[in-house]
């Protein structure tokens, strides 16, 4: 066989190879299986940005414990996180910071605005030293907004993600 | 040199800037003022000048230690330097920075003067002065 | 004047931060993002498993509050200024608005005083609270202290939010004295918490302060000496820590301190574990100052009228926040903006002691002495 014709030989195969495995993860059990592990196991990166984080931290005591969602505070493991929480103001000394940390996350990664601060601007929208539009940033999946939100809307924004979660593409 | 107090608890001390060391110098070693709360600075566009203050308080001589005492200069708005009273006030380290950074004004003698709070490489004009309008300040 | 009795130690050496790097040394950034507080960054030069000296990099949060406030009314004001620090939210907007006070000539009456006393002294239990779980329990790894700590925390912010109508951002106190009188029911409740609260504390005192682990990790590390706080300027629990009995509430009353009796705790040592201790005999004094309050509180208004122009002049007031004395300075201009407001906060000045206490440490002993110092970058930064 000619190259060409041998190129065109794998490349159908590995075409066909790759819509049977979108087949079989695409509906069913497989795709029911890697969500629900998805879902029950999202880990925050530890990172406080502004004032929120006081809220952030309520929601993580003993009150509405998010330990039972699979939310673990792991100190230290970047790369092992997979949910972003912004929470407040983002400044653009901070800017840059919060894209490196967002893109050394492993995907599928999640990213939630917390607060008024990070879905608009909030209460300092007109500060020299600040981003309004944290989207320009990087894609937002939660707005939460709130100056600070309660930690229970923090919970349900963090309820309203794992639906989301729940409901989508495996190779996405 | 005019010193005024008109609020409890209060000293105002307008000096000439050129004589902060020996002023602090006094103050230090032989009134007891050993520390310095901030350092702050007033824009005047109209009157051509930036103001510099000196929050000065003692926590050594108990008869003292409900006092603050400003210190207030006046620099020309065009040439804003003073020297810097790193070596009698240590504590001056940092607000000296950040008024450098937020005014313009340089402190000669100044160990490490560098930005301290805006970003890393702001290369627009020190923020706090009134006749910089950054655009979307306040907007509605 | 006269030049009596102690003769000082020459004064504490200037902060520099050597160029010049050894073979032998490592640049590592303790970076913005960390598992600790908020967006600080230490760029620390490492030698084997010994701290040379550290460069603190700050300005992660600067949201420029000192700009924004001269184009926001005096009560617009309240809301954005008493951000910087939102777990002590009532002492930062105190501060503020004692200056307007006294430029407006306004006096707020007893009742206004009492109650504003009270809701400082709860804003006081919650933050040293959330310093004890996050900046002693969580950066020396004792996680169980991180839960306790915030399971009581929350029964203080139900309290307030009975009382104020917010969780934690208050604007509860305008110039003139604050919103809202006491809601019915608020004094039984508040008795009952103090109660419970004074059992939780010789608790706290059994796992976290007299344990063996915390003490050895904390005693003896970070030294700091009587004159170089002094000299040093630095304020709060980390001066009262080395030795220097000064309060804002005794030196120079506001409020209803003039008429309760409470003493300052103040260590001789200087180490982090004084700077611990020192916290934790503070929310004592707290419980007993809220108990007097509600004894002898005072019938009669709360607030007065105040204008909405401020005329020309400054004035600077003070007050005592959980991480120090809070400053501010107003100056107004006979219009209903501020013409400047320049706060100094006691963060910003225990930044001073930073390089001058990580230096020829171990590494591990780094997040101790940060956490003793109880730095909150956002309020540094404003």
């Amino acid at each position: 066989m000619s190259q060409e014709t041998l190129m065109d030989f794998a490349g159908a195969w590995i075409g066909k190879l790759s819509e049977v495995v979108k087949t079989i993860t695409g509906s069913g059990p497989v795709r029911y299986l890697v969500n629900w592990s998805r879902m029950y196991a999202l880990w925050p990166v530890h990172i406080t940005t502004a004032c929120c984080s006081a809220e952030f931290g309520a929601m993580m005591g003993p009150r509405l414990d998010p330990e039972r969602f699979g939310l673990q505070a792991v100190a230290g493991g970047l790369r092992q996180c997979d949910l972003l929480i912004v929470e407040g103001t983002v400044t653009k000394k901070m800017a840059k910071r919060l894209k490196i940390v967002y893109e050394q996350m492993a995907r599928p990664r999640y990213v939630i605005a917390m607060g008024d601060c990070a879905c608009s601007g909030g209460l300092f929208h007109d500060s020299y030293s600040i981003v309004n539009d944290v989207h320009k940033l990087f894609p937002v999946d939660v707005y939460v907004p709130g100056c600070p939100p309660r930690p229970e809307a923090l919970l349900s924004a963090i309820v309203k993600l794992r639906e989301k979660i729940r409901r989508e593409e495996v190779f996405a | 040199m005019v010193a005024k107090v008109d609020r409890p608890h209060r000293v105002t001390i307008h000096f000439e800037k050129n004589h902060l060391l020996e002023i602090a110098k006094f103050m230090h070693d032989e009134l007891g003022f050993d520390h310095v709360k901030g350092v702050a600075g007033i824009d005047h566009p109209t009157h051509r000048k930036i103001e510099v203050l000196y929050f000065a308080g003692s926590y050594s001589k108990p008869e003292i230690q409900d006092l603050i005492v400003i210190l207030k200069a006046e620099l020309p708005r065009e040439d804003a330097t003073i020297a810097s009273a790193v070596s009698v006030w240590p504590s001056s380290h940092f607000h000296e920075r950040e008024t450098f950074e937020m005014f313009g004004v340089k402190f000669e003698g100044h160990p490490d003067l560098r930005k301290l709070l805006t970003l890393d490489n702001w290369e627009g004009p020190p923020p706090m002065l009134k006749d910089i309008k950054f655009p979307e300040m306040g907007q509605r | 004047m006269t030049t009596e009795t102690t003769q000082m130690k020459p004064p504490a050496p200037p902060i520099t931060i050597t160029k010049t790097q050894e073979p032998s040394t490592l640049d590592v950034s303790v970076g913005p993002q960390h598992p600790g507080s908020g967006h600080f960054r230490m760029l620390i030069r490492v030698d084997g498993d010994y701290i040379v000296s550290v460069d603190p990099d700050i300005g992660y949060v600067h949201r420029g509050c000192e700009k924004i406030a001269e184009y926001r009314n005096y009560v617009s004001n309240i809301p954005h200024l008493e951000r910087p620090c939102i777990i002590d939210a009532i002492h930062l907007n105190w501060a503020y608005v004692l200056p307007v006070e006294e430029l407006q000539g306004v006096v707020v009456p007893p009742r206004g005083q009492y109650i504003s006393t009270i809701a400082a002294e709860m804003n006081r239990i919650m933050s040293h609270l959330y310093w004890l779980a996050i900046n002693a329990g969580v950066f020396s790894g004792h996680t169980t202290i991180f839960m306790w700590a915030f399971g009581d925390r929350d029964l203080f912010i139900e309290l307030a939010e009975m009382l104020t109508g917010a969780r934690l951002t208050y604007s509860f106190l305008p110039p003139g004295g604050p919103r809202r009188d006491l809601p019915f029911g608020f004094e039984d409740k508040l008795s009952k918490l103090l109660d419970y609260f004074e059992n939780r504390l010789v608790e706290y005192d059994h796992i976290f302060f007299s344990n063996p682990l915390v003490v050895s990790r904390a005693k003896g590390i970070g030294v700091l000496t009587r004159e170089e706080a002094m000299e040093l300027g630095v304020a709060g629990p980390v001066l009262r820590g080395s030795g220097v009995k000064y309060d804002v509430r005794k030196v120079e009353p506001y409020g209803a301190y003039g008429d309760v009796d409470f003493e300052i705790p103040t260590f001789e040592e200087g180490d982090s574990y004084a700077r611990f201790l020192v916290r934790f005999e503070e929310m004592k004094q707290s419980v007993k100052i809220l108990r007097q309050c509600l004894q002898k509180i005072p019938k009669g208004p709360i607030a007065r009228k105040a204008p909405l122009v401020a005329p020309e002049g400054e004035a600077a007031g003070r007050v005592e926040s959980s991480r120090g004395e809070y400053t501010v300075m107003v100056m107004g201009d006979n219009s209903d903006k501020p013409y400047r407001v320049k706060i100094m906060n006691g963060s910003f000045r225990n930044l001073a002691a930073l390089p001058f206490l990580i230096r020829n440490v171990h590494v591990a002993d780094m997040p101790i002495i940060y956490g003793s110092l109880d730095y909150w970058p956002v309020e540094a930064d404003r």
